[in-house]
């Protein structure tokens, strides 16, 4: 459990951090949609919420808190999802619609 | 790899994605991991795992302030313990209740003239005798046995500890003669602030988790001294001494896990043995200086109040349960206290947030048991402002438990008293920081959304209406039906 307090297992993180970033980027680039920077704003945002949700629920079961675990990773957890389906509507903005591609293809 | 390889293997982009997906499952899990880390891991349990200061982990600088955040409002008195501190009335009044019994009339004459102003007390202090111990007598045949563990636990605890102070100040204070009959002179400090940093050296090195330097107020110092702390006539005025003229605070906490299964499994045993043991060391030390040095410590073997000047020395502020919260160790605190002449430079009061927070939480108020403690705002005790707690029921119910005998639910529940990791030490930054107050009534909402606790009533004992139900179940040590065939 030791290395969960290391420097390593920070370094690890941000590396698959950058990795979640050059994904999100891929998929920003094979729909059309312009990134900006308050975009990446509010995708380190939801990352920190999400993070956030999932360290809860660790930290409160390690605690013995179940009851703390459920509840807390229910609320966050819902929280966390509103909050990515709005932020997949602020990443699409300024994206050509899926229609608007199709006729461009045809 | 190109962006699109022409259907040779995966192309870049596509890599990229399931990369990225991988990466965010892979992450998430670590951060799971981590924090199921950080919350099982015993060293956020402050003040068992290391002494050294090392669980001073909170700059109290930052939240230092000129004044305490207690508030003088009108002419001070000093408390006169022999009936305001509840263990030397209770004990004046069992005398007294014996007599009565044999149809006598009450012959302390301190303590009629107290039932005479404060009638509720006495009513509170006859139930502890005619209704409630019958009861607990009845109820610890029946379920004693379950809490055997945690009794013999706190009975070893408390078996090691030093002797009582067996004199007035004028003689016990001072340094004796060593074995050649030399008096140690005192030694000629080179600076008060250098001072300071050895005792509090020392006092960490004894085992202090944490240490305070204050000016004695002598607010805090009790009219009336206490039986068994060497004074001639207990009904006399307590002088003051001059070279009472500092007060080194230091403090421990109470083992974690049992401290959060009260009331039936916890115990302020271990933290006040502990306590006792570095505050006699600590004068012993000072002594040896040269220097007077008077301990007052747990339990009941103090010529002052001691949570007041702890809050003085810079380690924490009172909260709406009366007891001390400290940014390390929440109110998980047992302090004692030794007087001294030795000049040393004091720390100033701090100031981080629990006032504020303490008007909105009630988190103890809601959970206390006897309704000792107060929903509503400060009052004016003896010229100060704070939150008055009903003694008499607090020691009621207290006396009313099984196990190791008291309560300490409010301590258990405060949402101060949390393990110092990331998340609780998050949540204290928060609400230190936070001028505004959103984030104290945020906190408080969640901790009572996700940190629920049994219904008070179910604290008490069978025969008193409950289920001896406790905070948080016991740890694995401390269950009796574990190890012993309970009949």
């Amino acid at each position: 459990m030791q290395i969960f307090n290391s420097g390593f297992f920070w370094f690890a993180e941000g590396i698959l951090f950058c990795v979640m970033v050059l994904g999100m980027r891929a998929v920003a680039r094979d729909r059309s949609i312009p990134l900006t920077w308050w975009k990446w704003l509010a995708f380190g945002v939801w990352v920190l919420l999400a993070g956030f949700t999932v360290a809860f629920v660790g930290t409160s079961v390690g605690e013995g808190e179940p009851t703390a675990a459920v509840r807390g990773g229910l609320m966050f957890g819902f929280v966390a999802i509103v909050a990515a389906v709005v932020l997949w509507r602020v990443w699409m903005i300024g994206a050509p619609s899926r229609t608007t591609e199709k006729v461009a293809e045809s | 790899m190109s962006d699109s390889d022409g259907g040779n293997g995966l192309d870049r982009r596509e890599f990229l994605k399931i990369s990225g997906v991988a990466s965010a499952v892979v992450g998430g899990t670590g951060l799971g991991l981590f924090g199921y880390a950080a919350g099982k891991d015993p060293q956020t349990y402050l003040g068992w795992q290391n002494e050294e200061g090392a669980s001073e982990i909170v700059d109290h600088g930052k939240y230092e302030v000129d004044k305490p955040t207690y508030e003088k409002v009108g002419p001070t008195s000093r408390p006169d313990a022999r009936v305001e501190n509840i263990f030397s009335r209770r004990g004046r009044f069992m005398r007294q209740y014996r007599r009565m019994q044999t149809g006598a009339e009450m012959e302390d004459e301190v303590l009629a003239a107290y039932y005479e102003d404060h009638p509720e007390d006495l009513e509170l202090d006859r139930l502890m005798m005619e209704e409630i111990y019958p009861k607990l007598r009845a109820d610890m045949e029946k379920y004693g046995e379950q809490y055997l563990l945690a009794v013999a636990w706190s009975d070893a605890m408390f078996a090691v500890g030093p002797d009582r102070v067996d004199g007035p100040p004028d003689v016990a204070d001072f340094p004796r003669p060593d074995r050649m009959g030399r008096v140690p002179e005192k030694a000629r400090m080179k600076d008060p602030a250098r001072t300071s940093e050895l005792i509090k050296k020392v006092a960490h090195e004894c085992g202090s988790t944490l240490v305070g330097i204050a000016r004695l107020n002598p607010d805090w110092v009790y009219k009336h001294p206490l039986q068994g702390r060497g004074f001639e006539n207990p009904d006399d005025e307590l002088a003051i001494p001059e070279h009472w003229e500092f007060a080194v605070v230091v403090g421990t906490p109470m083992s974690w896990d049992p401290m959060y299964a009260n009331p039936n499994y916890g115990t302020s045993s271990d933290a006040y043995a502990r306590s006792r043991v570095i505050a006699t060391r600590v004068a012993a030390f000072i002594k040896a200086l040269g220097y007077p040095a008077r301990t007052h410590i747990p339990g009941n073997s103090y010529d002052l109040m001691v949570p007041p000047i702890a809050i003085d020395a810079g380690m924490g502020e009172q909260g709406r349960h009366g007891v001390m919260i400290t940014p390390e160790l929440g109110c998980n605190i047992r302090p004692a206290v030794i007087t001294t002449s030795l000049p040393m430079q004091t720390d100033k009061p701090i100031d981080f947030g629990v006032q504020d927070f303490c008007r909105y939480c009630k988190v103890c108020a809601e959970n206390c048991p006897s309704g000792a403690i107060p929903f509503g705002d400060k009052e004016e005790v003896r010229g100060y402002r704070r939150y008055k707690i009903d003694t008499s029921k607090c020691v009621n119910f207290w006396n009313s438990n099984l196990g190791s005998m008291g309560c300490r639910i409010c301590i258990a529940v405060c949402p101060y008293t949390r393990k110092a990791n990331w998340l609780h030490k998050l949540a204290l930054k928060l609400s230190a920081n936070d001028p505004t107050g959103v984030s104290e009534r945020a906190l408080t909402g969640m901790h009572k959304a996700l940190y629920e606790g049994p219904d008070p009533q179910d604290y008490y004992i069978p025969s008193l209406g409950g289920k001896n139900a406790s905070y948080r179940k016991p740890p694995w040590w401390l269950r009796t039906e574990d190890f012993i065939d309970l009949g």
